[in-house]
């Protein structure tokens, strides 16, 4: 099946036409084209701000950009607020996936867990983060308790959703053998449940960490004296734009950098599934 | 050898390996609403034999066999396994489904290994045990793969040798070459045979095919549907008790097809005409 998915050898005299159905290309032209929206994108930029399509004030071109990123680097100690938002993140994220995951796999795996959890779950999930930032201030003052809550909140409800969906979508078959090759409950969950759905969690996460970057820009723009987002705040009252967008790429370029790093954690953790997994 | 199905241990002679007695099956459907899916299957099945369950799509053949592996509860009768009523799944009767099972983050030596480690067995004991079911399917060369490189056939292999690696009592089947390709489906039942014949074990298996059901068993439990119960019992006698590894042996008997055009007509009388649009507990 994943046969006539690869890029067959030495067609290249027969091409089709540039657009087909059903046709990989190969990982150079892939990186290749990533490449090419990038560099359109950056030059679509630098002429916008070089004929002052748009007002210099809020679009500086890209290299003053880059210049004020160095200067905030270099002079004014943003590494360390880049270090805050990181573990904001990470402090956040690991507490709701250490509620989250086993959670997520005991409601996929037993009816009853879910009939129980279930309900109080969705109701939360409706629930927008952000709108518990009042209540988070007034509980916990401007300390790093409320951002992490906001964080904590809006990721949880989502990830224990979608690994008891990833959880319940483990084969029957598969339960059902381990169980007449004579597993108890408990070995069912551990040899069975928990390895199969280990790389759909790997990719559930790394979708909730993308949401968690957002919550972590709204947490710190609002209550926040440090880190990325506050930072990007300050820079709006003197009208810094290159500093917002210093922010901005910065953001960008750190959540490229999760992803890449789940990616690469995937690809190690379960190098017997499909090199293209997905 | 310490892997030794509990079960096995004192059956009196001329008591059944399995015997089911009056089971039946009633699923509920929607509130007030039920279907009786089996009523009053009877039969038993000695040790070492291979019995296969015919019939056709929607009998519920595949619902018996779930009873027996425990994985269904019987609404009526009773099922026996060396006279000790069957409870819940156990490791004395482990099953091979229609659908691939290998665990695919374990390698095939490791999904052989499986239900000996589940059990307890040492980690010596495991390997070459394992070893050992691997060859008999022929899949030394890819003991290390893991099941995404291995096509449908060696798939099952996987499946079989790491069932009778666990050394079960009766191995129940669910249509295990059913998903496969003809050429592979009689490469599989005739390696099937080897494999049942060097390791004697006990097999109860369900199929809707005619050709495999009578090279396959010692006896056939043909099921008739709505409700699914036996019609009728069928020895293929004219195999004299012997058990064939390649397909072409049957043709030299003209008996098999005598009992092919049989089981044939009772197919069409049982499943034919009102085709129903889904097999039921497939």
């Amino acid at each position: 099946m994943s046969q006539n998915r690869q890029n067959p050898v030495g067609t290249r005299a027969q091409r089709g036409p540039w657009l087909e159905f059903l046709r990989p290309i190969s990982t150079r032209e892939s990186a290749l084209l990533g490449l090419v929206i990038w560099v359109l994108f950056f030059v679509g930029w630098e002429v916008a701000a070089w004929r002052e399509l748009v007002n210099p004030l809020l679009l500086p071109p890209p290299e003053q950009v880059l210049v004020s990123l160095y200067d905030l680097l270099v002079n004014r100690g943003f590494g360390v607020d880049i270090g805050v938002s990181i573990l904001r993140i990470l402090a956040s994220f690991v507490a709701a996936c250490i509620i989250a995951i086993p959670l997520g796999v005991l409601m996929g795996s037993f009816a009853r867990i879910e009939g129980l959890f279930n309900p109080f779950v969705s109701a939360w999930r409706y629930l927008p983060a952000p709108a518990f930032i009042p209540i988070l201030l007034a509980w916990f003052g401007t300390g790093e308790e409320p951002k992490l809550a906001l964080l904590f909140l809006g990721v949880i409800w989502f990830l224990i959703t979608l690994v008891m969906d990833h959880t319940r979508n483990v084969r029957d078959e598969l339960i059902e053998t381990a169980m007449t090759l004579g597993a108890r409950r408990w070995q069912v969950l551990w040899t069975v449940i928990v390895p199969a759905v280990l790389p759909n969690i790997l990719i559930a996460m790394r979708q909730m960490l993308a949401i968690a970057w957002t919550y972590l820009v709204i947490a710190e723009i609002i209550a926040a004296t440090n880190g990325i987002g506050a930072v990007m705040w300050r820079a709006r009252r003197f009208l810094d734009t290159d500093e917002i967008l210093a922010g901005i790429l910065v953001i960008g370029v750190l959540g490229l950098a999760f992803d890449l790093l789940f990616r690469w954690l995937y690809r190690i953790l379960f190098p017997y599934l499909d090199r293209n997994g997905r | 050898m310490t892997l030794q199905a509990p079960t096995t241990a004192a059956a009196p002679s001329g008591q059944p390996h399995l015997a089911l007695e009056g089971v039946g099956k009633v699923f509920e459907l929607r509130r007030n609403e039920h279907i009786e899916a089996i009523k009053d299957v009877s039969f038993t099945m000695q040790e070492n034999e291979v019995c296969v369950i015919l019939g056709p799509s929607g009998c519920g053949k595949s619902t018996v066999l779930r009873m027996v592996a425990g994985l269904e509860s019987p609404s009526a009768g009773q099922l026996l396994l060396d006279g000790n009523p069957i409870h819940g799944p156990g490791r004395e009767r482990g099953m091979v489904f229609q659908s691939y099972t290998s665990f695919d983050w374990l390698t095939v030596q490791d999904n052989v290994e499986y239900g000996m480690r589940l059990n307890g067995a040492g980690a010596r004991e495991r390997r070459e045990r394992a070893a050992e079911f691997i060859e008999l399917v022929g899949l030394t060369k890819f003991a290390n793969a893991y099941p995404r490189q291995l096509s449908g056939g060696m798939k099952q292999r996987v499946a079989i040798a790491r069932t009778l690696a666990n050394d079960p009592a009766l191995l129940l089947m669910d249509e295990p070459f059913g998903a496969l390709d003809a050429q592979t489906r009689w490469h599989m039942q005739e390696l099937m045979m080897s494999v049942v014949e060097s390791t004697r074990t006990s097999v109860l298996m369900v199929t809707h095919d005619i050709e495999e059901a009578i090279f396959l068993a010692d006896r056939i439990e043909f099921m008739s549907r709505h409700p699914g119960s036996v019609l009728e019992e069928i020895k293929p006698t004219f195999k004299q008790g012997q058990r064939f590894t390649r397909k072409e042996q049957l043709l030299d008997f003209p008996e098999y097809g005598d009992l092919e055009r049989h089981v044939m007509k009772l197919m069409r009388q049982q499943g034919g005409d009102d085709a129903t649009p889904a097999e039921q507990g497939a």
